[in-house]
């Protein structure tokens, strides 16, 4: 067996791995090889002081510094959700308000055209020129004034028109 | 009372029940992050700091597998990001610490020689530090832990010939690095 396989159960026999067939196979092979034995020295010798070494403890009041650390840590966690939902807060009410937005703009009833006067006076039946007529045919100075001035307002203002 | 019940009840929030098992598991999971790291504070700190994942993650726990071997997978993860951001995967020269690992030739007290096997014991650390983080973890888990192949392969999550495959490597590996230091002496080999 070649000296690559043998170590290969080298190894192994250090963790006891090994079926008797091949212990017997490593055990010949190392009576006639002294490189594989000086191998098996300097693992020995290696995994030895690794194995040998003993436990160490801790440093003193390990578990109640656990348990600090966790109240600690359970006081950070309750801010730290309240920040986090605050921080998320933000953009999702931006997000509402731009949806409420649309929503109303999308639904809301579409605005009634308003009638100019004219539209209206036809609409009833009525000639739309009777005012002007009225104006042209007054002939006190006073009273077409007056006409004109009300006429004026009219277009900012719903009132009832002078009539003398 | 029994280990899973002592883990249902932590579930609950009993804060005793999760006290009694890191009274169990304190010394096998500071040792392994203490065999991963040489440093007795920082070990310290990274152990309490894989008890208190333990501790915040153990409702997601399914209770299928070992709370043992759960909060080892946790311990190894732990000290494996700490040593990455630590930037200790860097390689060891090994030349520069050669001076330790000297024989003394007249080394018949019992002191010198405890002192001696102390030092070749920190060479070897030395060493395995000096390997790929995945060798590092299997030799310090089988080595100096002394798991077996399967609960290796649960911890890491990995086949159990995948465990002895990278044990071999890892094994092979670090005797290359310390190849220079063993010294034939005697008929044996000595460091």
């Amino acid at each position: 067996m070649k000296c690559k396989k043998i170590e290969k159960l080298l190894l192994r026999s250090f963790d006891d791995l090994l079926k008797d067939e091949e212990k017997e196979n490593l055990e010949s092979h190392l009576r006639s090889c002294l490189l594989c034995q000086a191998k098996r020295k300097e693992y020995e010798t290696i995994l030895g002081l690794l194995r040998k070494e003993e436990d160490s403890e801790p440093n003193p009041y390990f578990l109640e510094r656990i348990q600090t650390k966790i109240k600690e840590r359970e006081k950070d966690a309750v801010w730290t959700s309240v920040k986090q939902w605050s921080i998320r807060a933000v953009p999702i009410s931006l997000l509402l308000v731009l949806l409420l937005a649309m929503v109303i703009i999308l639904f809301s009833p579409p605005k009634s055209q308003e009638l100019s006067q004219s539209e209206v006076l036809l609409l009833r039946n009525l000639n739309p020129l009777q005012e002007t007529t009225t104006l042209l045919e007054e002939e006190k100075v006073e009273n077409k004034n007056m006409m004109l001035i009300f006429t004026a307002m009219e277009e900012k203002n719903d009132i009832r028109r002078y009539f003398p | 009372m029994e280990e899973k019940e002592l883990v249902q009840l932590g579930q609950k929030g009993d804060e005793e029940a999760f006290a009694v098992l890191v009274r169990k598991y304190r010394i096998k999971v500071f040792n392994l992050a203490y065999s991963l790291t040489r440093n007795q504070n920082v070990a310290d700190d990274l152990a309490q700091e894989a008890f208190i994942k333990a501790f915040f993650a153990l409702s997601k726990f399914n209770l299928k597998s070992e709370f043992g071997t759960w909060l080892y997978r946790i311990t190894v993860n732990h000290v494996k990001d700490y040593l990455r951001k630590k930037g200790r995967m860097r390689r060891i020269i090994l030349e520069n610490i050669k001076e330790i690992s000297f024989i003394q030739e007249d080394e018949t007290m019992r002191k010198e020689r405890e002192h001696a096997e102390e030092q070749r014991r920190k060479l070897v650390h030395k060493a395995i530090q000096a390997l790929p983080e995945k060798y590092q973890i299997i030799l310090s888990l089988r080595d100096i832990q002394g798991f077996s192949y399967g609960e290796i392969a649960k911890i890491l999550k990995i086949f159990p010939g995948t465990v002895d495959s990278r044990l071999h490597r890892a094994r092979k590996m670090l005797r290359k690095k310390l190849a220079p230091f063993l010294i034939q002496k005697g008929g044996s080999y000595e460091m």
